[in-house]
């Protein structure tokens, strides 16, 4: 290009530059100086529990929920307004007891609630039922089965939430322990550790030991293949719950016995918060805890040794124990059909396959399907197998997960397993009396 | 003094940089200065803003709490007027703000409620003292709705007296139904804090994101990384003084402002965050604008500079190209004059030389007339003397030729006639002229040609020539007595199949030249020497002229040489080639189809058989004589032989006259001076052929051994025919040319009348009987008539003569053009002066022969 054309070239590009200018410049005001805003917009109150938080760690769980949450809030126009409570100590009020209250004054209008107060609340009454939502056709049967009461569908997880045994298997490798099938080889390895220095194997808090016994409860019911029968015969009193439960009370107090399980720290500890710590740094070979643990930073994704999770030990060998939370519907709540329609986008396969993939877990939906961290492959195989137990059935009349963690709190507190069995005893009662 | 204008410049280039870092460091710290003092103004404007939102939100749960405590204590009232209190409670319904209303009358420890069961004080802690507008106020718990709220007592009093006390709890949600949906487009975090506990009882609607510690004072400063002891310690004071405190710490890598706000005299605080960016949007916004306009002004600024360097580039180039044109200019000025100095030296020089060089033989002839007037009766005196009269003016009239050759052709005014000619002939007559040249100097002159594939050509003969003539005789005159000259004829690789590509080199071992010399050796007015101290005679105008005749036909010419190991000079030319079908059928004709060469030279029977390659004509070159005997012998046919004389001698030609069929002639290839060559000729049917070999100098010699002439080759020179008898009318202005020409005729039994000028001539013509004049000699230059007018005058006149007498030009116009100019002015021929009479003989018949033809 000569000289002559490039100076025309830059004339003409400064010549534009100018023109640009001046033209933004140009500016029409308005007369209202209130920019004009779409409809109000609608709001749905949810009330979860929130961890306490640490400043260093992202919460991937709570990331993959609100990722579903802001897909409904898109979706809809709607607003989800975020409500919690957590207990400061034992001496507070449980989350699920807030929970109950709440929903009885219809405070809120999407809970997330644990098995005993989905239960409780069904039976009461106050859960929509989610059985028509198009999203609750993709359900597995399991699902299904644990959340249906009185024949109404109360409840929709977001995951199948399956606990199981953490393992530290640098430590069961280096005392040349297995890791345990049954009870007996459960503490065989207590014994080991215990002798070589580790003087309590088992960490554990006031919420999940009721994992062991239902796991030894209702390893036959749920995998002897006549599991209905079993449970109409309790339903009816032919067979007593007390009965069932008493193999992994004994196993329980055995623990407390020998010292595998401090029994008084456990009792005002809560999850993760007090066994944690020393199982992440090697001290503890063993803690209980549920799927997405094993995910989490702020729990237990993040280990410097092998981990892996187990079932917890059985007569059916290493068993999963799957209580089913879940997402449910206030059904006197001031926006409750709303709640319901971000629900159904919640619980969409679009948006279970995004929670699934972020969190690494089971979906409920049958159209989802999710590779597994390698620590958890054991407890998965299980699963997949078909091997668990569930830790609540609505279709029992005795709610099961939250009366057996309080329970296992009396046993923690010095109550004998008689005391125990009895406590069980009068719930069934109760619960037979009823009309 | 070299270095000082460097330094001056890396001076000067420092001082540059110096101040250009002065104003950008100026004007920097304008703008740090006022980013800092906007930086500033955004912060408290934002800290106002903040405490203005938080003193709105503060005064609006003032505004509830007062209206709760005065309702509460209007009902108080009411219940006092109710002739059943207990049942004024039972009877009322809850309400959003208000969940439970308890009454516990004076005296008792329990009480109704409106929620249906018995109400105690037992779970509220009234204990830390704290009022709302002067009631008592419990902690902060989470009530049987499973929502934090808070209880107010007011006494219930009756003329005065107590009757019990009204307690009515409150759930804090009722607050958030009054505060806005969020503040700083819900950026900004904010938590109602139940002072005692240290609580967060309520997190109202869109205030903040999802993810902050929420749970206590504690969990919220551990989720926010906010641990500066100072800081703490400050939250305590002011949490026990009620005081308000606002602070900067990140949130989440985010700077934030935040703040614990006394709300009722520090019952309860508002505890949060906002980023300072929520809140200083306007200030980013300027921020970036103050950014944009400084990067705008940079940027403008930095244009600038780009097209100030583009102009001044632009205007150094131009510049730098006007030094360079004047600085050329300048240049070719001072070679122009130095050339205009040195030509005018040389002419200097030259009209010197030539003055000496024109005078010698001028002082020659003159000296030698008087001698001849002195000794006019001895008549071998006259002889000696007008013999050296004679070789003078010869000398003269090269010397003028050359001059005028020179002027000519500087001129432009040469023009080449190009022509057919043979390059044997131009060979053949510059070996004719030289042999005796480098007889006379005693010197040895070879001749070779090799590789010419065409010699039959289209070009200037004359000039070539030339050419030729003046390299050898300057290598003849600059190389002493026994040296050797070389001349070499050699055809080069064709570049085109139509031209043949000669070069010719002519080597000498003579005197050579120094480097200096040979730079302007083909300069005009030039000589190795100075004339006037040199035995070496010339105009040293003869390589100019050589240079521009090469040049003309697009040759080139080259020089080498050595002070005393002598010169080569180098021609390359290119000539066109000549069809030649005529030569294939003369050899058809005569029935020669094979010649036998015998030669010793490989060279030589590569060359022969290239050059008889298109005749036609089959060569069966061998080596030896006993290899042609041989293929003789062995039935080998031929209608010729050729024999080296100089690899064989007379025994070789003797075999191979032997082996010969009788019929069958021999020529024996020789140079023109060998030795012992007569001896061959005695050999039967045997006859010489010059070296080197032609194809047109074996076809002329075919054809006077088959006793024919075919008429191609060049005519020999014919002896003129005598002028005897004869009567001219000679057209003359110079008297003494006059009585020379008219000695001259009669020397030769002829006779003429001499006209004056041209028009004396025409009357003279005008008069005579027709046939008296046999022609007209007519000189061009005349005064009165020129000879040109004449002529036409002549040829215009009413005679029957008129147009067929023979005009013949006699004129020193001796060039082409002059010759051109006379025919155009209907004369017949040209005869140059001085006058030569076997020219004008040659004219004259070729005059005759014209008219006798017709």
């Amino acid at each position: 290009m000569n000289t002559a054309k490039k100076h025309k070239w830059l004339s003409i590009c400064l010549a534009a530059l100018a023109v640009v200018s001046l033209a933004s410049c140009a500016q029409e005001d308005p007369k209202n100086l209130i920019s004009r805003e779409d409809g109000e917009k609608r709001a749905v109150n949810l009330f979860s529990p929130m961890e306490k938080i640490d400043p260093d760690a992202e919460n991937v769980a709570r990331t993959a929920s609100d990722l579903t949450v802001a897909m409904a809030e898109e979706a809809l126009g709607m607003t989800m307004v975020y409500r919690t409570y957590t207990a400061e100590d034992y001496q507070d009020k449980t989350y699920d007891e807030v929970c109950l209250d709440r929903a009885r004054n219809d405070m809120d209008d999407l809970y997330l609630l644990n098995p005993d107060a989905i239960m409780a609340l069904g039976a009461e009454g106050k859960l929509e039922d989610l059985s028509g939502l198009d999203s609750a056709k993709n359900l597995r049967e399991i699902i299904r089965t644990a959340n249906t009461v009185d024949g109404k569908l109360v409840a929709i997880p977001q995951e199948v939430v399956a606990y199981g045994l953490f393992v530290n298997k640098d430590l069961f490798d280096r005392y040349g322990l297995d890791l345990p099938e049954t009870p007996e080889e459960f503490l065989e390895c207590c014994r080991v550790f215990q002798e070589n220095g580790i003087e309590t194997p088992v960490g554990a808090n006031r919420w999940w030991l009721e994992t062991f016994v239902l796991a030894q409860a209702y390893a036959d019911l749920y995998n002897g293949g006549n599991t209905q029968a079993e449970i109409e015969a309790l339903n009816s009193g032919e067979a007593r719950y007390s009965d069932y439960m008493r193999p992994g009370f004994e196993f329980l107090q055995t623990l407390i016995d020998r010292g595998y399980i401090d029994a008084e720290k456990a009792l005002v500890s809560e999850a993760i918060e007090a066994e944690g710590p020393d199982f992440l740094a090697g001290k503890t070979p063993i803690v209980m805890a549920y799927w997405g643990a094993a995910n989490t930073e702020t729990a237990y994704g993040k280990t410097d040794f092998t981990m892996e999770v187990i079932g917890f030990p059985s007569s059916q060998g290493q068993m999963p124990v799957m209580p089913m939370t879940g997402w449910a519907v206030c059904s006197g709540a001031e926006h409750a059909q709303d709640a319901m329609k971000m629900l159904d986008v919640i619980i969409s396969d679009e948006a279970l396959q995004l929670y699934s993939e972020a969190n690494r877990v089971i979906s409920p939906s049958e159209n989802v399907k999710v590779e597994c961290v390698p620590a958890l492959k054991p407890l998965n195989d299980r699963i997949e197998e078909g091997v668990y137990v569930l830790g609540s059935n609505a279709g029992m009349n005795v709610e099961q997960w939250g009366n057996t963690c309080q329970i296992v709190r009396l046993l923690l507190g010095g109550a004998s397993v008689e005391e125990c069995m009895a406590a069980f005893d009068e719930l069934q009662d109760t619960a037979l009396n009823q009309p | 003094m070299k270095g000082t204008p460097n330094k001056q410049k890396k001076r000067k280039g420092l001082s540059l940089l110096f101040s250009i870092v002065i104003i950008f460091g100026i004007f920097g710290t304008i703008v740090f200065a006022v980013s800092r003092r906007i930086a500033e103004e955004m912060s408290d404007a934002a800290i106002q803003s903040l405490s203005e939102s938080l003193d709105l939100i503060q005064s609006t749960i003032e505004a509830i709490l007062r209206s709760e405590a005065e309702f509460q204590t209007l009902i108080a009232q009411e219940i006092a007027r109710a002739e059943d209190p207990e049942e004024y409670i039972r009877a009322y319904e809850k309400n959003q703000t208000m969940a439970k209303l308890s009454l516990i009358l004076l005296g008792e420890t329990e009480g109704v409620s409106n929620t249906g069961e018995r109400f105690t004080e037992e779970g509220l802690d009234f204990s830390a003292g704290e009022t709302v507008f002067g009631l008592p106020v419990s902690r902060s718990y989470l009530n049987y709705m499973g929502t934090w709220s808070y209880t107010i007592k007011c006494p219930v009093e009756r003329d005065g007296q107590e009757i019990g006390t009204l307690y009515a709890e409150y759930v804090y949600d009722a607050i958030d139904r009054s505060l806005p949906d969020g503040f700083y487009n819900q950026e900004a975090s904010l938590y109602i804090m139940d002072a005692e506990s240290q609580r967060f009882v309520l997190k109202p609607k869109g205030m903040g994101q999802r993810s902050a510690g929420h749970l206590n004072l504690a969990d919220f400063y551990r989720a926010n990384n906010i641990q500066d002891p100072e800081i703490r310690a400050e939250v305590e004071g002011c949490l026990s003084a009620g005081r308000n405190l606002l602070f900067y710490h990140e949130i989440r890598e985010v700077n934030a402002l935040n703040y614990m706000w006394a709300v009722n005299g520090g019952t309860v605080f508002l505890v949060g965050y906002v980023p300072v960016e929520a809140i200083q949007k306007e200030g980013r916004t300027v921020n970036q604008s103050i950014m944009i306009v400084v990067a705008s002004l940079l940027a403008a600024f930095f244009l600038c500079i780009i097209l100030y360097y583009l102009n001044w580039r632009q205007q150094e180039k131009l510049r730098r190209e006007q030094e360079e044109e004047r600085r050329l200019h300048s240049q070719q000025l001072a070679e122009a004059l130095r050339a205009a100095q040195i030509a005018s030296e040389s002419k200097t020089t030259f009209l010197s030389n030539m003055s000496h060089d024109i005078r010698t033989p001028m002082n020659a002839v003159l000296g030698f007339t008087t001698l001849l007037a002195k000794d006019a009766e001895n008549p071998a005196k006259v002889r000696e003397y007008t013999q050296k009269i004679t070789a003078s003016g010869q000398h003269l009239l090269s010397l003028i030729n050359d001059i005028l050759d020179v002027s000519k052709i500087e001129s432009g005014k040469v023009v080449l006639s190009l022509e057919k000619f043979a390059l044997n002939d131009v060979i053949s007559s510059i070996d004719a002229i030289i042999q005796p040249m480098v007889k006379a100097k005693g010197q040895d002159f070879h001749l070779e040609v090799t590789g010419v594939r065409h010699e039959y050509l289209v070009g200037d003969a004359t000039r070539i020539n030339q050419i030729l003539i003046n390299l050898l005789s300057t290598a003849v005159k600059y190389t002493p007595e026994g040296g050797q000259i070389r001349l070499r004829i050699i055809g080069l690789k064709q570049r085109s199949s139509q031209y043949e590509h000669i070069r010719i080199e002519v080597e000498d071992n003579g005197y050579g030249m120094t480097p200096e010399y040979l730079k302007t050796i083909f300069d005009a007015f030039t000589r190795a020497e100075n004339s006037t101290t040199n035995k070496v005679q010339g105009t040293g105008l003869g390589m100019a002229i050589t240079k521009s005749i090469v040049e003309l036909m697009g040759g080139t010419i080259e020089v080498f040489s050595e002070v005393d190991r002598g010169s080569l000079f180098r021609v390359d030319l290119e000539l066109r080639i000549l069809e030649e079908e005529a030569d294939r059928r003369f050899w058809e004709q005569r029935g020669v189809s094979r010649i036998l060469a015998v030669t010793g030279s490989r060279e030589s029977r590569e060359n022969m058989t290239a050059l008889m390659q298109d005749t036609g004509v089959r060569l069966d070159a061998c080596a030896t004589v006993e290899e042609a005997v041989e293929r003789l012998r062995g039935g080998g046919d031929c209608q010729m032989a050729l024999l080296d004389w100089e690899d064989f001698g007379l025994q070789g030609a003797q075999s191979l006259r032997e082996a010969l069929p009788e019929s069958v002639p021999m020529l024996i290839l020789a140079e023109f001076d060998a030795e012992g060559r007569e001896e061959a000729l005695r050999l039967n049917h045997t006859d010489l052929l010059a070296k080197p070999f032609f194809v047109s100098a074996l076809r002329a010699k075919a054809g006077e051994l088959w006793n024919e002439t075919d008429g191609t080759g060049v005519p020999e020179a014919e002896e003129a025919g005598s002028l005897a008898g004869m009567h001219f009318l000679a057209a003359e202005d110079n008297e003494i040319n006059a009585e020379i020409l008219t000695e001259l005729l009669e020397i030769e039994g002829a006779s003429c009348e001499i006209a004056a000028n041209g028009r004396l001539a025409v009357e003279s013509f005008q008069r005579s009987e027709p046939g008296e004049f046999d022609a007209i000699l007519m000189d061009v230059q005349m005064p009165v008539m020129g000879g040109h007018e004449a002529a036409k005058a002549i040829r215009a006149l009413d005679r029957e003569d008129a147009g067929r007498i023979p005009i013949i030009a006699m004129t020193a116009n001796a060039f082409a053009e002059d010759e051109k100019a006379a025919l155009s002015a209907g004369m017949d021929a040209h005869v140059p002066k001085p006058l030569s009479m076997e020219l004008l003989k040659k004219a004259i018949e070729q005059c005759s022969k014209r008219e006798e033809t017709g």
